[in-house]
């Protein structure tokens, strides 16, 4: 096997601002994730500039984290999405208006061929976004999951999940 | 006689940082009310400021903007210094004047082509701009990224940076550090220039305005953190005689305050300020593209603010590299302070325009006022202005067309509605029983 084939790591992205409660999903699960897969996959807590995403995701296999308020979908639903086919949710999309959103990031990106070469998104429906630490019990459920689905993910990639007996 | 009343609403401003509104009622002979609404909520900076350490105020008037958080670092760092009687080394100096740099090449890039080149060029936004103008996103974006690294570098991170502190950095950069940014900054120089040609060929509408034009002016340098604040119209003061010239005002249609000039009303902050005040001092190879695309001051276009602000991110890709290259590290990141009981207050030059601060801190170093003036909310009433004098020259337009153009007139400022809606007087009034 050459230096070629080896797959590229994972680069995962958490979206989010850790000091306003559910919004901080995102970096929550970004460290719960650092700890299990440090070595096997890149770790990067964006303070959401969606311009430099553009630089950051080029050409890589990316995984971004996230929570979102939707309309449509309960507390603790947990969204996985393809954001290189599937048209992102407006409730994904939302950030400064002086900045960019994620999907103007995608269709910018498209444009000037600054795409990554796989985005999986995991969003978490998230009820409480006022100033705090503190997740809501069915956000934090919905991280957990996304956590081993994630894991999953990035060690299909890796050769599989790694022998138990040989910690 | 007054024609039929028209009305133009734009509900909610786009492309502009914050939450704005504009409401312009007119008829064809002349137009009566124009109100630049701001319904930004007020975010009450200069109280949370209050109690708070003195070394505090950088970081916590960081937060103020996402876009512009140099700037306040900057005023805070400069008004508290100035409080404390402490005067920075010249090198600490020179490498704030670097992250300045930084700041102004990664905002004004990103208003640049993100939010006003697609008003010039017909697009609703950037991304649609981009399928028909792949290579000016790109470069665009190219220079940005540059600025970013200079403020990562010396900030310790892109947004909102924690490396600075009252009497100079946590840390200084080293030199090998400083080098490694040479070429990308070389680079993106290169581009910039390109860039300043592509945007002093764009369409402007015709729209000179009689401005009063504000800046600050040091002698040796094109201003960024310190001078005498001058106007067009022969204002020449120090900044401690700021609040004696200028008063703010509250409005009923905004919760940020209107800025003025005592006795005279509207005047203008930000880069057409600057350049008109201080062109001079812009370095030689900023002048030469200037001369080449016969672009000379006074500038008296808000629209032609694209030209200026890329003019400035060349001139600041300029001055970084003549500080990188002439960089030795600072013997000491910082001086130290001790608290006493004092007042300082500091103006400096945010991409936006002048941003001046003020503080009064007591014996144990707590802050017991702080006044923050935004270039927004100073251009607030310049921008009313402009709206009032322009719309006539284009009542010929059908309604959509010139309620675009009144956006279109909007975003020349550049406006950040949410940096200047931290301030809000509350008058309370109550009635006495029984009175009508």
């Amino acid at each position: 096997m050459t230096n070629e084939d080896v797959p590229e790591l994972w680069l995962l992205i958490s979206l989010g601002n850790r000091f306003r409660s559910d919004d901080g999903v995102g970096p929550f699960l970004l460290h719960r994730l650092r700890q299990s897969l440090d070595g096997s996959a890149e770790f990067l807590e964006s303070g959401g500039d969606m311009v430099r995403l553009l630089g950051q995701w080029k050409d890589r296999r990316v995984c971004l984290l996230d929570a979102v308020l939707s309309n449509g979908k309960n507390v603790g639903n947990l969204i996985r999405a393809n954001g290189l086919l599937e048209p992102l949710a407006p409730s994904l999309c939302n950030t400064s208006c002086h900045g960019f959103n994620l999907a103007e990031a995608v269709e910018l990106g498209r444009t000037l061929q600054s795409l990554p070469r796989q985005l999986e998104i995991f969003a978490i429906c998230a009820e409480d976004f006022i100033c705090g630490h503190h997740l809501s019990a069915k956000v934090e459920k919905a991280a957990l999951i996304a956590e081993q689905q994630i894991i999953a993910l990035v060690q299909a990639d890796n050769g599989g999940q790694q022998c138990t007996n040989n910690p | 006689m007054a024609g039929n009343s028209k009305t133009i609403k734009v509900e909610y401003l786009a492309r502009v940082e914050g939450e704005g509104a504009l409401f312009i009622r007119y008829d064809d002979t002349e137009v009566h009310e124009v109100k630049l609404k701001i319904f930004e909520p007020p975010r009450f900076f200069e109280a949370f400021l209050r109690g708070r350490d003195y070394t505090e105020a950088p970081d916590i008037t960081a937060r103020i903007c996402g876009i512009c958080p140099v700037a306040y670092q900057m005023s805070a760092l400069h008004a508290m210094e100035n409080a404390l009687d402490l005067v920075v080394t010249p090198e600490l100096r020179t490498l704030r004047r670097l992250l300045y740099c930084g700041e102004w090449i990664e905002s004004h890039m990103l208003h640049v082509s993100m939010l006003h080149a697609p008003d010039f060029l017909g697009y609703p936004n950037a991304v649609a701009m981009a399928k028909d103008h792949p290579e000016v996103v790109r470069q665009a974006l190219e220079i940005k990224k540059a600025g970013n690294a200079l403020v990562r570098m010396l900030g310790g991170r892109e947004v909102h940076p924690i490396n600075v502190r009252v009497g100079g950095f946590y840390r200084a950069p080293k030199s090998e550090q400083m080098d490694g940014l040479r070429d990308q900054l070389s680079t993106a120089r290169d581009l910039a220039g390109q860039i300043c040609r592509w945007a002093a060929k764009l369409p402007f509408p015709d729209n000179t305005q009689e401005i009063e034009y504000v800046s600050l002016v040091n002698p040796d340098e094109y201003p960024m953190n310190e001078g005498r604040i001058r106007s067009s119209r022969g204002l020449d003061i120090s900044v401690e005689d700021y609040e004696k010239h200028f008063r703010e005002e509250q409005v009923p249609h905004s919760t940020a305050l209107h800025s003025v000039l005592v006795e005279r009303g509207a005047y203008l902050v930000g880069p057409l300020a600057r350049f008109n005040l201080n062109y001079p001092r812009l370095s030689p190879l900023v002048r030469q593209i200037a001369d080449e695309l016969n672009f000379k001051p006074p500038c008296n276009n808000p629209f032609k603010s694209i030209v200026v602000r890329c003019l400035e991110v060349l001139y600041a890709f300029d001055e970084a590299l003549r500080i990188i290259d002439n960089y030795q590290p600072p013997a000491q990141p910082y001086l130290a302070t001790e608290p006493q009981r004092a007042s300082g207050c500091a103006a400096t030059e945010a991409p936006r325009g002048l941003l001046y601060h003020r503080y009064e801190i007591d014996q144990r170093g707590k802050i017991t006022h702080a006044k923050i003036v935004a270039p927004t909310s100073q251009n607030q009433k310049t921008i009313e202005h402009d709206l009032r004098q322009m719309l006539p020259k284009f009542m010929h337009l059908p309604e959509s067309q010139l309620q675009g153009l009144c956006e279109r007139a909007i975003r020349n400022y550049d406006p950040c509605i949410s940096c200047s809606t931290h301030f809000l007087q509350l008058h309370l009034q109550h009635d006495q029983r029984g009175c009508s």
